[in-house]
């Protein structure tokens, strides 16, 4: 896996938010202020921009600058909380042009604690990271069995999945939702859709 | 919607733009985006104090920038942060070698855009970063127990934590200092608000919420954040008594305390309004065996047309009366 491995994640990712745009917005209309599918959406293409035909070839390099094409274009929590992960990430991979597959997997660990230690949230808290988390795990177990990179990112976005349906009885302690108190137990988190998303874009890239 | 505006999309932009033209002694742009707005006075060798945060709240933010209180400020759209990118290339501009200083509110859109933008300057420019985060409204979470994290949304209070802030980087403090004498007003300083009638935000066109004809809203936030008490409207007497009660039982302010009393119209509400406020909180105070050392009443922090005032205490000691006491010229700001 080589840069142009990571552009067309990227591009996934940036087809997949636009296609959710509207699901995004729903789900966020019941919790937040309704913007996450615009953010999202305009979020990720602008990351691709920032890397498409621009022949970086360290992976690094590559995604902190789409994570900070991110940040720039959308600079909202949920915008903001996305771009540090491409930072993470891009901080962690400096200096590679070839990724192995366990790469790929540090790859979505290190966007995993940008989010985390940005934004300050905990595994349970009912964010993006209960979508992510077990995404990620499930990609670091598949690898580390030897399997290979397809079969690995289709586990990893089942997990995904998984972990975002799970979101609903979780107590929300972030953001607006967490003014619902109790009442909040019942609904999705619109940031776990999204990494379950993210999960489904690497997919789709890993075919 | 009934605005003097042109397009909504360009609220913001030409807001900037009236800005520079009014004040080009005081304040410029860095380069290119009008949205980083600093002093047009550098000062070498000073600590720079840099702020930031969404439009729709003039003066705040960008009014502090100018002489004695802040060096620089990222705008963003209305009710939205600005960028990390914005955050640094104000970041840049100021600092001239002793470091800068982050003064903001606490919101996550704030506070996550500002931390990137602290670790970019730090990673990418060698620029030391320090932050201090403002939080002081009573009504909107209960005082942060030991070790845990202050979820209060900062409002207007911030304007006492630039002003003592600003005259101690402008008494050519080091950024430790600056940081400690901002720590200090932060800790020192409780506001309280009462809304009476919702905003509109410009690209949305309608009110984000509805206040009856006949209400009033205690505690409500700058954005228009659920507050504590909904209810009929009273007389003013027993509004501002309302509210002292919960400012003054919160830090708590007592006896023979010294305080400076800052009362902020919130877009809509005039100025004999604040005045007739203004002195029922005096009489509270002296009731109270509470002296001010001086007030502030005007419109210091806004939530673009929302009707209503916020009153904020700052508990005085010498240190913090000096710099209180300290000239400071900006576009909104002019102290002799």
């Amino acid at each position: 896996m080589n840069a142009e491995y990571l552009v067309s994640f990227l591009r996934e990712a940036k087809d997949i938010m636009a296609e959710n745009r509207e699901y995004l917005i729903n789900l966020d209309s019941v919790v937040g202020d309704g913007d996450l599918g615009l953010t999202m959406s305009d979020g990720f293409l602008a990351a691709y921009e920032a890397v498409t035909e621009k022949g970086e070839t360290d992976a690094g390099r590559l995604l902190y600058q789409a994570g900070k094409a991110m940040s720039t274009a959308v600079p909202s929590t949920m915008g903001t909380l996305m771009a540090s992960g491409l930072m993470q990430a891009g901080k962690a991979l400096k200096g590679n042009t070839e990724l192995s597959p366990g790469q790929v997997a540090e790859l979505f660990q290190a966007y995993l604690e940008g989010v985390a230690n940005r934004g300050k949230a905990k595994i349970g808290d009912k964010t993006f990271l209960d979508g992510l988390a077990p995404g990620v795990e499930a990609l670091k177990e598949a690898v580390e069995a030897g399997e290979d990179l397809p079969t690995a990112s289709a586990k990893a976005a089942a997990a995904a999945q998984k972990g975002f349906e799970a979101t609903v009885g979780m107590l929300a302690v972030h953001g607006r939702a967490a003014t619902r108190g109790e009442a909040s137990r019942k609904l999705q988190d619109p940031g776990a859709a999204v990494a379950a998303l993210l999960m489904k874009a690497l997919e789709k890239a890993s075919r | 919607m009934k605005k003097m505006i042109n397009k909504p999309e360009n609220y913001v932009k030409e807001m900037l733009e009236g800005i520079y033209a009014a004040h080009p002694d005081l304040v410029t742009c860095t380069g290119e985006d009008v949205h980083c707005l600093v002093t047009a006075r550098k000062k070498e060798g000073k600590v720079g104090i840099a702020t930031g945060g969404g439009s729709g709240h003039l003066p705040l933010f960008l009014g502090y920038v100018g002489e004695g209180m802040l060096d620089g400020c990222s705008v963003g759209d209305v009710f939205q942060s600005p960028s990390a990118e914005q955050m640094l290339a104000v970041t840049k501009y100021i600092d001239s070698g002793a470091g800068v200083l982050y003064i903001y509110g606490n919101y996550n859109g704030d506070i996550f855009n500002f931390d990137m933008a602290a670790e970019m300057a730090d990673f990418e420019e060698d620029i030391r970063v320090e932050s201090v985060v403002a939080g002081e409204d009573v009504a909107s979470a209960g005082p942060a127990a030991p070790g845990e994290k202050n979820t209060r949304r900062g409002v207007a209070g911030i304007v006492f934590v630039y002003k003592c802030a600003g005259a101690a980087a402008a008494d050519m403090l080091p950024l430790e200092e600056v940081k400690r004498v901002a720590e200090k007003a932060c800790a020192n300083v409780r506001t309280m608000g009462v809304a009476l009638s919702p905003c509109t935000v410009p690209r949305v066109g309608k009110p984000g919420f509805a206040i009856g004809e006949d209400e009033m809203e205690i505690g409500m936030g700058i954005h228009g954040e659920p507050g504590i008490r909904r209810g009929k409207l009273e007389p003013a007497d027993q509004v501002v008594t309302e509210m002292m009660d919960q400012i003054v039982a919160d830090l708590p302010y007592q006896k023979g305390d010294q305080v400076a009393v800052l009362v902020n119209g919130l877009g809509a509400t005039p100025l004999d309004e604040q005045y007739i406020v203004t002195r029922k909180i005096d009489e509270y105070l002296k009731e109270k065996g509470i002296s001010v050392h001086r007030y502030y009443v005007g419109e210091f922090a806004t939530a673009i047309e929302m009707a209503g005032f916020s009153i904020s205490l700052l508990k005085l000691d010498e240190e913090l009366k000096k710099y209180l006491d300290a000239p400071a010229r900006t576009p909104f700001f002019v102290q002799v």
